[in-house]
């Protein structure tokens, strides 16, 4: 999911890069409200948590194992303003020290990752949880709110990625960024996320909503609204 | 004398028991977190160790060094013909000599992810059926043309030139991005990246909470690694699948008490240290002429790199 350098033309990621400044200016602001002094410790764990969620590797059905991106799930837990500027100091740790994701890209991937998905997720699990109470429509709740805010923003990488031979091309007609269309970056990278990377990002939301709802349901922002 | 080891440990354990197969996960789970945890720890140290080596980029201040990432990282997105991308590609390979890294373990590092992001990833492009134009390698012959909806499949399947310019400019592009990138981020300790990041008018709060994520990654990475370890240590044989990810949402529910716990701690540390509102990180010192010297020669270097 990570765009490395040299895929995006300047037209795409300048754009993208003002796009996440916009949301992370405005992520701030609410937390600051909301959490006051205690925003920096409490960001910076919530970092550090949607970091080591990766570290997990989950069997998933069918014999192999996976680990999710995170970004769904700590948008349920901890609210999805949070979610964006914790996974976005994520990305740009990763982008800085592990060299994964480009420098130029930062700016899309913080865009795709970190605020596509918080509120996909976010959304879609209000949206189906309602004002029911009932376990199996919640747990249903969680496992979509995963599944559908990693397609939705693996949609978005397809688009972003998908419109480069469109705006730039040599004088031969050679793309000069990513070289698929749209015809085809949008379908491959819609189906491997139905079909296999959504549902490992489902599966990890669904057990880690389950284990909170039994343990600790007091700590989760989609059903106490409350973040500290 | 009557055998009185535990009839458990005299079971002769799987011989594949890290491997996967026919649907039944078994300890793979716990070896592959214990290595992406290894990684990341690793990485943090090889920087660490890279960094404060005595080479060219080492000595510059971080300020020089971001700036410079961040100018020659737009050239090189902003280059049309793969010429200037090879001559962008030598001169960072002369900075890299300068800068007393290992040569043979930097560039394995850079070709191999170009080749996985760059190469591998663009390849199927180099066919007709996605980049149209002159065939020069003809591979397969179908009866008769396809076309469904906006997809067309000539008749006559091959490489086309146009789609080895198209391949070959975003391998090196890949690569010389990723050189640019490796040569700063293994030239410089993080927190001197942060604090060069002042600089860029990134408020002070945002810095703080990447300083501190930073440093608590690693301590919790290695939490997480002995949890691995710990649960490794106790497994003789493949475990079900619906136990390994109840384990696992477990030990991630356990790591966000941590976390939580740690920020509370955090906070009071903070406090009991006379920390008010304002998050403050203090201005970094003066560039030195060296630096400027250098930050110049590099932008002129970058801006030639511009019109060229």
């Amino acid at each position: 999911m990570h765009i490395p350098d040299g895929y995006l033309s300047p037209q795409t990621y300048v754009p993208l890069f003002g796009a996440s400044l916009v949301c992370w200016s405005i992520g701030l602001k609410k937390i600051k409200r909301e959490l006051s002094t205690k925003q920096v410790p409490y960001l910076a764990m919530a970092a550090v948590f949607s970091f080591l969620i990766m570290m997990f590797n989950i069997p998933i059905p069918g014999g192999t194992t996976g680990h999710a991106a995170g970004a769904g799930i700590i948008a349920v837990l901890l609210g999805p303003w949070t979610a964006v500027i914790a996974v976005s100091v994520v990305l740009i740790i990763q982008a800085l020290i592990f060299g994964d994701g480009g420098i130029t890209a930062i700016g899309a991937n913080c865009f795709n990752i970190a605020v596509v998905m918080p509120f996909v997720a976010f959304w879609v699990f209000n949206l189906i949880k309602g004002k029911s109470r009932d376990p199996k429509r919640l747990s249903l709740a969680a496992f979509f709110s995963g599944y559908a805010s990693l397609t939705v923003s693996a949609i978005f990488v397809a688009i972003q990625l998908g419109i480069q031979p469109l705006i730039a091309r040599s004088s031969s007609g050679t793309p000069l960024y990513a070289p698929y269309p749209l015809s085809v970056a949008l379908p491959v990278m819609a189906l491997e996320h139905l079909l296999l990377f959504s549902i490992v990002e489902g599966v990890v939301t669904l057990l880690l909503f389950k284990y909170f709802m039994k343990n600790e349901p007091e700590l989760i922002y989609a059903e106490t609204g409350n973040g500290t | 004398m009557a055998n009185r080891i535990p009839s458990f440990l005299l079971d002769k354990p799987d011989s594949d028991i890290y491997s996967e197969d026919r649907g039944k996960i078994k300890l793979s789970f716990i070896e592959r977190g214990i290595n992406q945890v290894a990684d990341v720890i690793r990485s943090g140290y090889i920087q660490w160790d890279t960094a404060t080596n005595d080479g060219f980029f080492q000595r510059l201040d971080a300020r020089i060094k971001m700036i410079f990432l961040l100018f020659f990282a737009v050239i090189v997105s902003l280059k049309k013909e793969i010429m200037p991308e090879i001559y962008l590609g030598s001169f960072i390979f002369v900075l890299v000599l300068m800068s007393r890294l290992n040569i043979f373990s930097f560039y394995k590092k850079v070709f191999f992810l170009g080749f996985l992001f760059g190469f591998l990833i663009a390849v199927p492009s180099a066919f007709n059926v996605i980049v149209k134009g002159e065939i020069i390698f003809p591979v397969f012959q179908l009866s008769k043309d396809y076309r469904f909806w906006v997809y067309h499949i000539p008749a006559d399947i091959g490489i086309t030139r146009e789609g080895i310019s198209a391949v070959s400019m975003l391998t090196i592009r890949v690569v010389n991005s990723l050189s640019i990138a490796f040569l700063v981020l293994s030239t410089t300790p993080f927190p001197d990246i942060i604090k060069a990041l002042k600089m860029l008018k990134v408020p002070d709060s945002f810095l703080m909470v990447i300083t501190l994520s930073y440093k608590y990654i690693f301590i919790f990475s290695k939490t997480v690694e002995d949890m691995h370890r710990a649960k490794k240590s106790r497994l003789l044989r493949e475990v079900n699948s619906a136990e390994a990810r109840k384990w696992a949402a477990g030990r991630m529910g356990f790591i966000f008490r941590k976390t939580r716990l740690r920020c509370d701690e955090i906070f009071k540390a903070m406090l009991s240290r006379g920390f008010s509102e304002e998050v403050k990180i203090y201005k970094p010192r003066k560039l030195k002429s060296r630096d400027i010297i250098a930050g110049a020669i590099l932008m002129i270097t970058g801006v030639f790199f511009i019109w060229y």
